[in-house]
């Protein structure tokens, strides 16, 4: 087998690239397939749709990643999303002259002190994060319901430019556009990558998700970077609200609901563990983009009726993580050198990036996933 | 419209049932256009001075939606609902944050006020997608004992034995705007237009937009689920089958379920499916501005229109751009004011849910309950007229 090249050239992966390829395999085979029943599918303007749709949950899937891997769940992002949207869309229509960086910094400023309402509560509370978050998801969505009394802030009353905003374009090639809004998230991803594989906050972050105990031992101070996970998480839903608002146009109180599930989802089949300690947030971002890939498609498939098409985005979800699953599985193997790394090892080193292969993906991951599909979207 | 075999089947249903309740009243409607001046005034204005304006435009209203035989039974003996004493009453929404919804629940604490009665509890579920959400409001409105129920019904006819279980309580359950399809434990539905008309306004709006030569349509609805939403779908597949609209190609009918990111999708992936569409038709108002936006932000304008039903302060911003030339709405406000009236003169015992019983509702005027054409059982009160709303009168 060593004999193909390619492959002796996995074995020098770790198996987070492993699985980040994987994934990438199966956007592609997702893409070729699904060319091959939809008219005009392989297009510029297909590129851009799925490019401009997943742009929200692209930053949540990312915000979502960094609380999982430190062995919590923010399922408060949702309603942080509406909550954000709402009052940067509130302050806009109040303020029409302010500049758009003013908003995007007052959405994030709202997302992170959110977050902080919840890293609180989790970190110096002991409350666990499920519960923490549920709660708040509920709280921050009355709250806006309150605020808002029902009245939706309209296109008709926001500045030109959100409405623009969503179009705009920094380079195009042949009808594919580098449109703004993905270009920003792109550029928020790859922050956030490094941030995390190479920063030893970041570093810490996996220890503490990998074993608690042991990363206490270690000396890391687990309660306030656990702290942080939460503001940085609010944060990124702080700025997904504003995306939010310059994708839809028009806010309502209900803005944003159902997409806590969506951004698990994400990063759940983009290889981060609910266990915690492993996972990238290029895998979320991959996995956010195989998703929306595959809910796109479907609406543009004519033989998938309306009241099917949820189941089969499930199962076809199901069928993506079984498959990535054995990939990575059979990949790492054949690199030679899979297994071998003990994930407290690992951990109490607190800088190596943890070695092991992800802990079992197909019992977790496919439960998450598809009971998220089949609801919601 | 092969590729949704259920859609078409439910459809066809809808069509025939039309079809058997044949009603006259479908003639009144192509009119509807031209009265629109006075009422777009009346749409829009807010809760402070919604009295006044629409006083005027009462008459204009009466005029338009009283049909000769119903005219003959109210001129004799119109119950004028008054205020005897304070009752306790639910108003439900499919949910409580859709702004039309809100809107009703003014014209509803209105008229609650006008009679000196308590104001409804305005309770619902905070998403429309939670279809079924409304049974459990419904079943603690009865055990709560309230005096009357109003309810927008969005779980079909899986409301019906929550609404029976009031019925056989003693409460008057009145649906508004959108009804129990079955009529069963519903003692009357306000509609706000005529279903009928609803179909005839939306394709006349089609043949304006698409102009004489026609073209490609797509419909963007709400929940496949929705019963009103449904019923206008298939009134106006009804009128296009007319030679007047052979020119207008509807080629799909999508969902997004009323939700704005997944009504961008649906819109978006028409543009991208049928190639020559003109017009996205959406019936619905988290449709409409969904899609007049992914329209205006893919700068598609010039290529595709949008239509529909839309909430003026929703959609000035499109009219005027000319993305979405026009579109169609009647008021919420006087919605759930008439809602509350006939709720109130049933539980007050003034009124009786019977066929041909006519009332005075305040500011709005006479009206009279009818058999509904356009189920088949069940009492309704007519609304009406539609507001056609175009760069013109949209503010």
């Amino acid at each position: 087998m060593s004999s193909i090249p390619a492959l002796s050239a996995l074995r020098r992966l770790r198996p987070d690239r492993l699985k980040e390829l994987s994934l990438v395999a199966l956007i592609a085979l997702a893409v070729i397939i699904f060319g091959l029943v939809v008219d005009g599918y392989y297009s510029g303007r297909f590129f851009n749709r799925v490019t401009t749709s997943a742009v929200i949950v692209v930053i949540l899937a990312a915000a979502q990643a960094l609380v999982v891997i430190s062995r919590n769940v923010d399922l408060s992002v949702g309603s942080t999303v509406g909550v954000a949207a709402y009052l940067t869309a509130d302050f806009l229509q109040n303020n029409s002259g302010a500049h758009p960086l003013i908003a995007v910094l007052i959405a994030v400023a709202v997302g992170a002190a959110l977050g902080s309402i919840n890293g609180l509560l989790v970190a110096y509370g002991g409350v666990p994060a499920i519960i923490v978050t549920l709660g708040t998801l509920a709280l921050f969505r009355t709250l806006v319901s309150l605020y808002s009394d029902g009245a939706n802030v309209t296109a008709d009353s926001l500045p030109d430019w959100v409405i623009e905003l969503n179009g705009s374009t920094i380079v195009s090639a042949g009808g594919f556009d580098l449109r703004t809004t993905f270009a920003v998230a792109i550029v928020v991803i790859l922050g956030l990558q490094w941030l995390l594989a190479r920063m030893r906050w970041g570093r810490r972050l996996y220890a503490i998700g990998s074993n608690p105990d042991a990363a206490a031992q270690a000396g890391i101070p687990a309660r306030r970077l656990t702290m942080w996970s939460f503001v940085g998480s609010g944060a990124l839903a702080g700025l997904a609200g504003f995306m939010f608002m310059v994708r839809v146009g028009t806010v309502s109180a209900t803005a944003g609901s159902g997409l806590e599930l969506q951004s698990v989802a994400a990063a759940v089949v983009g290889g981060v563990s609910i266990l915690g300690g492993t996972g990238t947030v290029l895998g979320a971002f991959l996995g956010a983009i195989l998703i929306d890939t595959l809910r796109l498609s479907l609406v543009r498939v004519p033989q998938v009726s309306e009241f099917w098409r949820d189941a089969v985005l499930g199962v076809l979800v199901l069928i993506s993580v079984i498959t990535d699953s054995v990939l990575t599985r059979r990949l790492s193997r054949r690199a030679g050198s899979a297994g071998v790394g003990n994930r407290m090892e690992a951990s109490t080193q607190a800088v190596e990036p943890t070695a092991s292969t992800a802990p079992s993906p197909i019992t977790t991951p496919v439960g998450l996933a598809t009971r998220e599909e089949s609801i919601d979207v | 419209m092969k590729k949704y075999p259920l859609t078409k089947l439910l459809a066809l249903l809808a069509a025939l049932t039309l079809m058997v309740a044949a009603c006259g009243d479908s003639e009144e409607s192509t009119d509807a256009a031209e009265e629109t001046e006075d009422t777009a005034d009346a749409a829009e204005d807010t809760a402070e001075d919604a009295a006044d304006t629409t006083d005027d435009t009462t008459e204009d209203t009466m005029a338009e939606q009283e049909t000769e035989d119903s005219e003959a039974a109210a001129s004799g003996d119109a119950v004028a609902i008054s205020g005897t004493e304070s009752i306790t009453a639910t108003f439900l929404p499919k949910c409580t944050n859709i702004p039309v919804f809100p809107q009703a629940n003014d014209g509803a604490v209105e008229a609650a006020t006008e009679l000196g009665s308590e104001e409804a509890a305005f309770v619902g579920p905070a998403d429309c997608g939670d279809a079924t959400g409304q049974i459990e409001f419904m079943t603690n409105a009865v055990t709560q004992g309230v005096q009357a129920i109003m309810v927008s019904n969005n779980a079909g006819d899986e409301l019906a034995p929550s609404a029976q279980a009031a019925s056989d309580a003693g409460i008057p359950v009145v649906s508004w705007d959108s009804p129990i399809p079955s009529a069963e434990g519903e003692s009357v539905f306000v509609a706000q237009v005529d279903f009928d008309e609803t179909g005839q306004v939306m394709a006349d709006m089609a043949r304006n937009i698409l102009g004489d030569d026609g073209g490609q349509f797509a419909i963007l609805s709400a929940t496949p689920e929705a019963a009103n939403q449904n019923a206008w779908i298939a009134a106006m597949e009804e009128v296009l089958a007319v030679d007047d609209y052979a020119n207008l190609e509807l080629v799909d009918t999508v969902y997004g379920n009323d939700v704005a990111e997944d009504s961008v999708d649906q819109a978006l992936a028409l543009v991208d499916s049928y190639p020559d569409l003109e017009l996205i038709m959406a019936p619905t108002t988290v449709g409409i501005v969904a899609a007049a936006q992914a329209i205006t932000q893919e700068g598609l304008c010039d290529e595709v229109k949008v239509s529909g039903l839309g909430l003026p302060d929703e959609m000035r911003e499109y009219t005027l751009s000319g993305c979405a030339p026009e579109f169609a709405l009647w008021s919420f406000q006087d919605l759930g004011y008439l809602a509350y009236y006939v709720a109130y003169g049933l539980a007050t015992g003034q009124i009786e849910a019977v066929e041909g019983q006519s009332f005075t509702a305040g500011r709005m005027g006479d009206f009279t309950i009818e058999a509904d054409p356009t189920r088949d059982a069940g009492l309704r009160v007519l609304m009406g007229p539609f507001t056609v709303y175009n760069e013109s009168n949209v503010g």
